[in-house]
């Protein structure tokens, strides 16, 4: 049995989220299970790691034994402090004092000095979706459950953008300088089937597109995609590819509904999730929809998406497994499916060049 | 010593893109391979278990042989149950996931840091930050250095036996702080291997605090290491950072009769258990998708090299950042057009367990494999090599998808070869089964069954391969060689300098060779005549006229003439020419990100000036296409 990879992409769908502070934050919680939760919802706060700050309080103080520093000290340990409050000296105020260098929380005291944490960075965790808590990871987030559209990506530049989905305009997207468009397409997640330029990744700058999902772009296109406040999401790749026909067909049949874009950044060694946009959606009569079968074995009759060329992008369905290896034209022999292509065309493909899209 | 038989043995390694189970059992009173299965590794989205894979793979075991083998949650069952379900030995090793994030200690970075250095160049470790006595920094910089860069482990190494032991107690001190100051679950590893007399103090510093190993002293004296005791150690300390990891890992470790072992380990008890008892040196390399691993041993020792920044598949696009283009290039018998090769590793990285289908992406594909093995080759020295000549390996097995699963022995061979360049007479193997790194996890607590094992073809034998020494001339005589095969009949070639020959002689089969060097300056082994006894294999005696080092063109249009030529030769498939268009220089201009402030454009041209203006170009495109036709035909 072989089981391929998955990229979802589905019209309707429940969708079960993990919302997590990023790993090195100290957090909580503010949802509790069961509880709704809307798009722009906070459901977790926390820091992330801060410096810290030495104060060499019993030489300042020229206490003679560092044990002394404990009676001279004005605040406590896990205090917060402001620039310039006394931390350690005299109670009534006379003498010397030692004053705080730097605001944070004092993280330590012993050996004759005193340690500040300095602020952290706060972060605030959206929900990022219309559903409710069904579970609460303590301290980090929780999973939250929606109904909707769901289309993956392959890469993410980093970034989140919630609003309504577009198509671009048949001028593809530098038309949208054009200041009657530009209104609609601003704050919007726009799709395009072309692959970005630097041209079009220019126009969603700085006509404040808030996300745009494409098929692909050349990696030396990369730093202008990252330094972008714009969503960015990729569906086929890097290079020169075209969005293929079903998903750019499922997205734009769901323009103006509002869509969480979450184009998330997959790391060599992260690849908990994927980057996706969800198209949250009332629900329908006839009960919650079918979550993505993510234990489905590949077998005859599955849609499946091609993902390496000289197919990549296409869909097909399979028709037959073949137990053992086929050889491809460049001489390689390995484990392959025959898959039927739309145009009618049969196609035997390597098992681990497909991916099912979730049903 | 008589022969310690447990019964069934099932051996799984968790790899980056796939888990490969295998199920060792007795036949006829000998270990054998029993039946083999892999699945994709699920330590990610959306599974985050392991044993997801675990199971999927077991499954197709269990459908072969009717033994379950895992419980429903995944669990492998262990010991063997009265019902035939279970095995009663399991081992797992593991490679995947993020490295150990390590921060060492020392006093002198030349010799206590650059000893805890070797030691683990054989783990899976991303070494994050250093702190010596050399560091200028003050101790609250070196206190924020340690907590900023988040380690998984610290390795305090420093101090001989007997020598100084404040400076290290200083630096003890830093860490014991920043230990503190860093919440409970995220306290890192501490393992001591320094000066043996601070141990009382380190155990009053780290007690309670977090988890402490200590090893014996990495360096005791100036001129001795001892890196066994916190080889060990780090290995341990793997363990418990797989097993902290979640992702199952922690439930497949209690099942372990070892716990999870760095799939490295597996490789290095191996082809040390292979030199010692067959006395040859042993080279073992595995291109893997994240993690690249060179396993040595030679004169008697050991030694293992990891990289994590060179991998096929995750850390694709990381092994062309780090050799860079042209190391890659070099292996391409084509011009490569601007972005391709970082727009190739980058669509690798994001789709890492795929293969190529296309002739240009395999030669690709090889080119990332050939500077990875070359660059593997590079970091061993000077363990794994041989001073400056080719390494003088006499048995080279090569592990991982890349190499094993080319679906013709004489290409996995030929793959060896070009990257390795391996000199004289060399036994090739591929471990397609994925069996290595568990016949090293067994090597030390079930050597009869990893010989069963091997005896019975455990591993592929891909063939023996005589190379030549020397720059023969391409297309001149240089080697005359005569096979004898057992039955008596005989195949004479005379191979040209620049060409292999391939001669079939099947696995486990033996023939008598004579060779005569006909190239001036050349030699195998260093003679101009051989008698050798040769053993077989999958792509048969492999006798390589190309000459050490390799003379790989300089040019795409010289290596389109080479390369090949080389794999037909190698893999006896039909030549597959290079197309003429793939060796033009790339004319096209490459899309550059756009300046910093872009500003629109005043007119942005109608749809209909646009189709003129694109009309306009491909008759532009077209004309310059005719003119460098018309340059080919003058030129």
């Amino acid at each position: 049995m072989y089981y391929p990879d998955q990229r979802h992409m589905m019209a309707w769908t429940t969708v079960r989220r993990e919302r997590l502070l990023p790993e090195d934050a100290v957090g909580t919680v503010e949802v509790r299970r069961g509880q709704t939760v809307n798009l722009t919802d906070v459901i977790a706060r926390g820091s992330l790691p801060a410096r810290y700050v030495y104060v060499e309080a019993a030489a300042a103080l020229g206490l003679r034994r560092e044990s002394d520093l404990i009676d001279r000290m004005l605040v406590e340990l896990g205090e917060t402090v402001d620039p310039g409050q006394p931390l350690a000296g005299q109670a009534d105020g006379r003498g010397r004092r030692v004053l705080a260098p730097v605001g944070g929380v004092i993280a330590y005291i012993g050996r004759g000095r005193i340690i500040i944490q300095t602020r952290p960075e706060t972060v605030e965790l959206q929900s990022g979706l219309v559903g409710t808590v069904t579970a609460v990871t303590p301290n980090r987030g929780a999973t939250i459950e929606a109904f909707g559209a769901l289309v993956q990506g392959v890469w993410g530049n980093g970034r989140r953008a919630i609003g309504a989905l577009r198509a671009e305009p048949p001028g593809g997207l530098e038309a949208i300088y054009d200041d009657s468009i530009q209104r609609e397409y601003s704050r919007a997640v726009v799709v395009t089937r072309h692959p970005l330029t630097a041209a079009s990744l220019n126009v969603v700058a700085v006509q404040q597109v808030g996300g745009v999902i494409a098929p692909s772009l050349d990696a030396a296109l990369l730093p202008q995609a990252l330094a972008m406040s714009a969503a960015v999401m990729l569906t086929e790749g890097f290079g020169n590819m075209r969005m293929g026909p079903q998903a750019a067909s499922l997205l734009e049949g769901f323009a103006g509904r509002p869509a969480v874009l979450d184009a998330h950044q997959p790391g060599r060694w992260d690849t908990v999730r994927a980057p996706e946009v969800i198209i949250n959606l009332p629900p329908k009569s006839g009960g919650r929809p079918p979550a993505p079968d993510v234990d489905r074995a590949l077998s005859p009759g599955m849609t499946v998406r091609l993902t390496r060329e000289p197919h990549a992008g296409w869909h097909g369905e399979i028709v037959e497994l073949p137990p053992a290896p086929q050889p491809l034209a460049n001489g390689l022999r390995v484990p392959c499916a025959r898959v039927s292509l739309a145009s009618g065309e049969t196609v035997v493909v390597p098992l681990a060049n497909l991916e099912f899209m979730g049903r | 010593m008589a022969a310690q038989h447990y019964g069934a043995i099932l051996a799984a390694d968790f790899g980056n893109t796939h888990t490969r189970l295998v199920l060792l059992d007795l036949v006829d009173g000998a270990y054998r391979l029993v039946a083999r299965a892999d699945a994709r590794t699920t330590d990610n989205f959306p599974f985050n278990d392991v044993r997801v894979g675990l199971a999927r793979a077991a499954a197709d075991i269990s459908r072969a042989t009717g033994r379950r083998l895992t419980t429903d949650e995944g669990d492998v069952i262990t010991p063997e149950q009265p019902d035939y379900a279970g095995v009663a030995y399991f081992v797992a090793t593991a490679s995947t996931g993020r490295p150990l994030r390590a921060l060492i200690v020392g006093l002198v970075p030349d010799i206590s840091v650059s000893s805890a250095l070797r030691a683990t160049a054989g783990a899976y470790i991303e070494v994050v930050e250093t702190l010596s006595l050399d560091d200028r920094r003050s101790e609250e910089d070196m206190l924020n250095a340690v907590i900023l860069s988040r380690p998984d482990l610290v390795l305090i190494a420093g101090g001989t036996e007997g020598g100084a032991r404040e400076p290290l107690l200083a630096l003890v001190h830093v860490i014991e702080q920043a230990v503190a100051l860093t919440e409970r679950p995220r306290r890192p590893v501490v393992l001591y291997a320094g000066n043996s007399a601070l141990v009382p103090q380190v155990r009053a510093a780290f007690d309670g605090q977090t988890t402490l190993f200590i090893a014996s002293n990495v360096r005791p004296a100036l001129e001795q290491e001892d890196l066994d005791s916190v080889r060990q150690r780090l290995g341990q300390a793997f363990d418990r950072y797989v097993g902290n990891r979640g992702s199952g890992f922690d439930s497949v470790g209690r099942a372990s009769a070892s716990g999870v072992l760095p799939t490295a380990l597996g490789y290095e008890t191996l082809v040390e258990y292979l030199g010692q008892t067959s006395g040859d040196s042993v080279l073992l390399v595995d291109v893997g998708s994240a993690v690249s691993t060179l396993a040595a041993y030679r004169r008697g020792a050991a030694s293992t090299v990891i990289r994590t920044d060179l991998g096929l598949g995750h850390s694709a696009y990381s092994l062309l950042e780090t050799l860079g283009s042209a190391s890659v290039a070099r292996w391409l018998p084509f011009s490569v057009q601007p972005g391709e090769l970082e727009n190739y590793t980058r669509n690798k990285t994001i789709r890492p367990a795929t293969v190529p289908e296309t002739l240009r992406d395999l030669y690709l594909e090889h080119a990332l494999l050939r500077a990875a093995l070359a660059a593997l080759l590079e970091t061993s020295r000077p363990v794994a090599r041989n001073g400056g000549a080719p390494p003088d390996y006499r048995t080279v097995i090569g592990s991982g998808a890349a190499l094993t699963r080319t679906g013709s022995p004489g290409l996995s061979a030929l793959l060896l070869l070009d990257a390795l360049q391996p000199a004289g007479v060399t036994a090739l193997f591929a471990d397609p089964h994925g069996l290595a790194p568990a016949l090293g996890a067994l090597a030390r607590v079930q050597p009869e069954a990893v010989v069963q094992t091997l005896d019975s073809g455990g591993l592929e034998r891909l063939g023996t391969c005589v190379s030549l020494t020397g720059q023969p001339r391409a297309g001149r005589p240089a080697l005359r060689v005569k096979v004898t095969y057992e039955n008596g009949s005989v195949v004479e070639e005379q191979v040209a300098g620049g060409h292999l020959w391939l001669c079939p002689l099947a696995e486990g089969e033996s023939a008598q060779v004579d060779i005569r060097v006909l190239a001036r300056g050349a030699a195998v082994n260093g003679r101009g005549r051989l008698r050798l006894q040769l053993i077989g294999g999958r792509a048969g005696l492999v006798f390589d006229a190309r000459g050490r080092p390799l003379p790989l063109a300089n040019t795409p249009a010289g290596r389109a003439a080479q390369m090949p030529q080389w794999i037909a030769q190698a893999a006896g498939a039909p030549l597959q020419e290079i197309d003429p268009r793939w060796l033009k220089p790339e004319r096209a201009e490459r899309e550059k990100p756009a300046a910093d402030k872009p500003r629109p454009p005043k007119n942005p041209p109608s749809n209909a000036r646009r189709r003129k203006a694109a009309a306009a170009k491909a008759e532009n495109d077209s004309s310059d296409s005719e003119m460098e036709d018309l340059r080919n035909v003058l030129s």
